[in-house]
């Protein structure tokens, strides 16, 4: 639609009922529906607890990202393309955050073309940088499924055994132009034990069924923006890995990080092994940093893979983080506040409880309000009361 | 299920209209099969008639499913015999025959094997070759009944195969005791074909007619007669090879002729002895006391009997030497007749009969060559049958090319009841059902018949996976219309393709557009080619069009489906009333989208419609407006009702035609289309729509559980 640009005007644009959903109470006022549906928003986080299942804790990911014309589409505001990236950049974070020991990668496809926006890496800086980089780029032509999806196989194939291998799609186009027959290609990546699934910004496509169907990806379409970040978030957790994945011991460095200061007059600043590709990112002389325990290479920033020696490096944080994926905090039980009887003071934060219902922790019986229940859920992983509990006996 | 039990009990006749894709056959099957197992005195077989080959399959294999729950469920062996009946082509095993590529063909083929002469002559003559799976199955055959079970046509087939039988001539007997007989409804309307296969059906039987919209149109066709100029060039060389056989045989064997002559003084009864192989000739219906008659003697004898057809020939050869259209009744016609060459109505009558039984006498062995003679004699045999219900337009010149002299006499039915009224009196119940029937008390009366119950039901639906909307303006708020008046208005056709254009940027993977005629798509696809749309659709979409060759439409139908399949999204411009619109399914992706550009009227102008018109007006008191609407209507529900089949598929329903949101419309379409569309979806402009069907798509690319698995209906009260 480019060569339509008063299109583009906000007010021509199509217009949406948001106050359809917004129903006066008795009195007139909007202010319970309004709050209604902020709890609703609050407590939509599923919970799908897979009990004990393997999962696939070090995960190599090719994020795919549709950069056709129909990205200039204005149902996501501004426009998709801003949109998508902006989460990503969230996406990228919360994914290191939740899965430090992973790599990622990005992939844009247009004009019938992929191209690798990112090689796949541990470190979330670059992809960042490289997203915020891409926001002005401009969207044209169709995608090419065949083409990305092609790309990122020829290095997630080289991938070892006990990792995952992932391709996340975010496909705003309704058609692909694919070079030749993309069902050979699905074929291979079944084979490759590659597993692809697509975020649909528009609509349920075919292709794209099959191709998740077959791979054993997820499928799913957006409603909105806030969909859209669910169904990202839904890609943080590591997805089960298949029994016939193989185990191996992976040797793991931990390197200590060493700090000089600038008046110590032995240190001698050296390169950052990270550094020496990237020419854009300053000198990289720096003094202090972490050792690789094998080689000695020197690395800013953690986790990565040692250039010289292939070890992987991480700090025991790390691994700590991404512990709680195995042993999920089990969701609180919801019960309303009418018929709480216990003290009317949330666990966590000592507020008093206002909200519609409040939440127990079946092993310890804590009481928390809805914020503290999300806060425990998201981001502590583990419930403070039953920690104060153990640590006085 | 109520509704049927009701019509079962009462003995009497029904119309259902049910959604397709929702179990309208298996709760059909199941409610029937179970009253025969229940009462096996007051109904003792179903015969089941669908329409295409592959639904008469789909339908055993329901059948079958019902069968094998049965015995699952009360453990014993059912004793049910059901089996399905196609043409020769579908059916014959004899290696030579089967390999023929038309039905025709294997017809006469098999006919020139298997005529009752052909096996005399083998008896004294064994190097006259014959079929040997027909000599073995009547021999054997006849004695002992097929065992039960349920036989599709493969079936058939391989038991055939097995015991060495005919499978078409078995199955042709066998339905005779079969509890279910699936087949084309041809073998029950056609009368040519019905009198031979259908004949001697219990009376306590129950007919259910599928797909059966258009059953009036399959009535009107089976008695209609189309005569070119071109069959009557080629019944002169008949006629000529006639005479030429009654020649050589008079010299070699008069003896013959005689006997015939004998045998038509007799009377025609006489004539049926060995008619079971006879049948590739046949005559239309007749009054009964037609053929307890004898033969008028004016062409007992085979020369008088050419030289009568001769005479009849020059007439209608004389007839289409006309500069100006005609249109006459039958009893006009006859009078012309008699007067300019002297033919009698009363030998008119049976020139049908006469003719089958001089084939016969002559021992021609091929007679797929006499086809437009016979075609000649029905007209004549049913021209003087029926005074009401028939007219004859003579038009010199097709319409569209009125300098080209092509005349044609249409010998047209203007009745539908009279095909289907021995079908409702003979049976004891009638059941006609289809996705799109509404308005339901139309068909009661067009066919004229009293039914007991009439229901129209609505699918319960998980989610409302249907969108009906109305596109009634652009966007710069003209009106669009495929009106006569405005349809070939720029910013109209403009607008149709904005329409296109913007549902092609939205709509995943394929989209089926109808018109309402060849002749429009092609103005529009033209004038959006001059103005640059076609390209900036073909940027989100491949384009394919329908056509009125055949194979071109197969070919562009395949094609369409591997672009859908492929993820490179496809656009099948169509035509109402065309193949695509009849027979194809295009299920989840095949048909995300249906858009219907105007109101498929039929071709006003055309003189045997307006002949209908005025006979429906003058016998049924229909007026002209009415039925035009509702044929309208129902082609286009069941245009759009191409893209839902079955409950787990969604797709869009656009009409695009303000007059589609008056009430009159609105309310001739399937009550299960109607009560999706709100007010909110009506007169929209092309933005609303594309704001709507977004939403749509979105809400159904959700993912989606099954909750009921089983059938359900709900009556729409």
């Amino acid at each position: 639609m480019d060569e339509e640009p008063e299109r583009a005007k906000r007010w021509e644009g199509g217009y949406e009922r948001t106050w359809e959903v917004l129903k006066e109470d008795e009195s007139g006022s909007l202010k319970a529906t309004v709050e209604d549906i902020l709890f609703q928003a609050k407590r939509k986080r599923v919970f799908e607890s897979h009990g004990q299942v393997r999962l696939g804790m070090m995960r190599h990911l090719y994020v795919v990202i549709d950069s056709s014309r129909t990205m200039e589409d204005q149902d996501l505001k501004p426009n998709r393309l801003t949109s998508t990236l902006k989460l990503m950049e969230f996406f990228v974070e919360e994914y290191f955050d939740q899965n430090p020991i992973s790599q990622i990668g990005i992939i844009t496809t247009k004009n019938k073309r992929a191209e690798k926006l990112t090689d796949l890496a541990g470190n979330p800086k670059k992809h960042v940088a490289a997203l915020k980089k891409a926001v002005g780029s401009t969207c044209l032509g169709e995608p090419s499924l065949y083409n990305a999806l092609n790309i990122a196989m020829q290095t997630l194939k080289h991938m070892p055994g006990h990792t995952s291998r992932e391709i996340l799609i975010i496909f705003s186009s309704l058609t692909t132009c694919d070079p030749a027959n993309i069902y050979e290609l699905i074929k291979t990546l079944k084979e490759l034990k590659i597993r692809v699934s697509v975020i649909g910004l528009s609509a349920e496509v075919r292709v794209c069924t099959i191709l998740t169907r077959e791979t054993g990806g997820s499928y799913n379409v957006i409603l909105d923006e806030s969909h859209f970040k669910e169904l990202l978030m839904l890609h943080v957790k590591p997805p089960p890995a298949s029994s016939s994945s193989e185990c191996s011991l992976i040797r793991m460095g931990f390197p200590q990080h060493i700090i000089a200061s600038v008046s110590d007059q032995d240190a001698k600043p050296s390169f950052s092994m990270s550094h020496l590709e990237s020419v854009d990112e300053g000198p990289g002389l720096t003094l202090g940093g972490y050792y690789c325990p094998q080689c000695r290479a020197k690395y800013t920033e953690l986790p990565v893979e040692c250039k010289v020696c292939g070890l992987t490096l991480v700090s025991a944080p790390h691994l700590a983080r991404s512990f709680h994926h195995l042993f999920p905090l089990d969701a609180f039980q919801e019960s309303p506040l009418e018929e709480h009887t216990g003290d009317r003071f949330c666990q966590a934060c000592q507020g008093e409880l206002k909200d519609k219902s409040v939440f127990t922790c079946p092993a310890c019986s804590s009481v928390f309000c809805t914020e503290c229940d999300l806060f425990i859920h998201d981001t502590l992983h583990c419930c403070p009361a039953c920690i104060h509990t153990q640590g006085a006996s | 299920m109520l509704e049927l039990k009701r019509t079962l009990d009462a003995k009497g006749h029904g119309v259902l209209e049910m959604p397709s894709g929702t179990g309208k056959t298996i709760s059909l099957l199941s409610l029937i099969v179970a009253y025969q197992k229940a009462y096996p005195l007051e109904v003792t077989k179903l015969i089941y008639c669908s329409r295409t080959v592959p639904e008469i399959e789909k339908v055993v294999e329901e059948l079958r499913k019902l069968m094998e729950f049965y015995t699952k469920e009360t453990g014993e062996k059912n004793n049910f015999l059901a089996l399905a009946l196609s043409s020769r082509k579908n059916l014959c095993i004899h290696p030579e025959v089967s390999s023929l590529r038309f039905g025709k063909e294997v017809d006469g083929k098999c006919h020139s094997l298997t005529a009752s002469y052909i096996r005399a002559q083998h008896h004294s003559n064994p190097s006259q070759p014959v079929c040997r799976f027909y000599e073995e199955f009547d021999a054997v055959g006849r004695q002992v009944p097929i065992p039960s079970g349920i036989y599709n046509l493969d079936d058939l087939k391989d038991f055939g195969r097995k015991k060495g039988w005919c499978p078409y001539y078995l199955a042709r007997y066998s339905i005779l005791h079969a509890n279910i007989v699936v087949y084309s409804y041809h073998y029950l309307l056609d009368p040519k074909i019905a009198d031979l296969v259908s004949k001697e059906l219990a009376k306590k039987s129950v007919v259910v007619f599928d797909e059966a919209h258009n059953i009036d149109n399959v009535c009107i066709d089976s008695m209609s007669v189309n005569i070119t100029r071109r069959t009557l060039d080629r019944c002169q060389t008949n006629v000529d090879t006639l005479q030429n056989t009654i020649q050589r045989i008079k010299e070699t064997d008069a003896a013959k002729l005689r006997e015939e002559y004998r045998r038509l003084v007799e009377g025609l009864k006489e004539a049926n002895v060995a008619r079971e192989t006879d049948i590739y000739l046949s005559n239309p219906v007749l009054p009964d006391e037609v053929l307890q008659e004898a033969i008028p003697g004016s062409i007992r004898t085979a020369e008088h009997f050419v030289g009568f057809l001769k005479r009849f020939l020059e007439y209608l050869k004389a007839r289409l030497r006309i500069h100006h259209v005609v249109q006459e009744s039958s009893p006009q016609f006859l009078k012309d007749i008699y007067e300019k060459v002297c033919i009698d109505r009363k030998p008119l009558r049976f020139c049908a009969e006469r003719l089958r039984s001089l084939l016969r006498t002559l021992e021609i062995a091929d007679i797929a060559d006499f086809s437009p003679i016979t075609l000649i004699s029905h007209f004549a045999t049913l021209v003087s049958t029926y005074s009401k219900g028939f007219t004859i337009i003579i038009e010199p010149f097709e319409d569209k090319t009125p300098t080209i002299a092509n005349p044609v006499l249409h010998f047209s039915c203007m009745d539908p009841s009279i095909a289907i009224k021995p079908v409702f009196e003979r049976f004891q119940s009638v059941v006609i059902t289809s996705g799109t029937l509404s308005p339901l008390d139309i068909y009661p009366r067009i066919l004229d018949f009293r039914p007991v119950t009439m229901a129209s039901f609505t699918m319960t639906l998980a989610r409302t996976c249907l969108c009906p909307l109305i596109v009634g303006r652009g966007n710069d708020q003209v009106a669009m219309s495929s009106k006569f008046e405005t349809r070939e208005d720029f910013a109209v056709i403009r607008n149709y393709g904005n329409l296109l254009l913007e549902m092609s940027a939205i709509v995943p993977d394929g989209i089926v557009a109808f018109f309402t005629s060849y002749v429009y798509m092609e103005n529009i696809v033209a004038s959006w080619y001059e103005q640059g749309i076609l390209e900036n659709i073909q940027r989100n979409k491949l384009i394919f069009i329908e056509t009125p060759d055949a194979a071109e439409t197969s070919m562009a139908l395949e094609k369409y489906q591997e672009a859908c399949e492929n993820g490179r999204g496809a656009i099948l411009l169509s035509v109402a009333r065309g193949k695509v619109s009849e027979g194809i399914d295009f299920v989840h992706h095949f048909g995300r989208a249906v858009i219907m550009f105007g109101v498929p009227y039929v071709y006003t102008q055309s003189r045997i419609l307006k002949a209908r018109l005025e006979y429906l007006r003058d016998q049924f008191q229909i007026r002209e407006n009415d039925f035009l609407t509702f044929d309208a209507m129902r082609h286009a529900a069941q245009c759009v009702g191409r893209a839902i089949r079955g409950k787990t598929d969604y797709g869009l329903m656009i009409f695009a035609d303000k007059r589609y949101a008056r009430a009159d419309k609105r309310g001739k379409l399937p009550r299960w289309i109607q009560e999706h569309i709100s007010d909110g979806s009506l007169n929209l402009t092309i933005d609303e729509t594309v704001q709507l069907s977004k939403h749509f798509l979105r809400q159904m690319a959700q993912p989606f559980r099954r909750v009921r698995p089983a059938p359900f209906f709900t009556r729409f009260s």
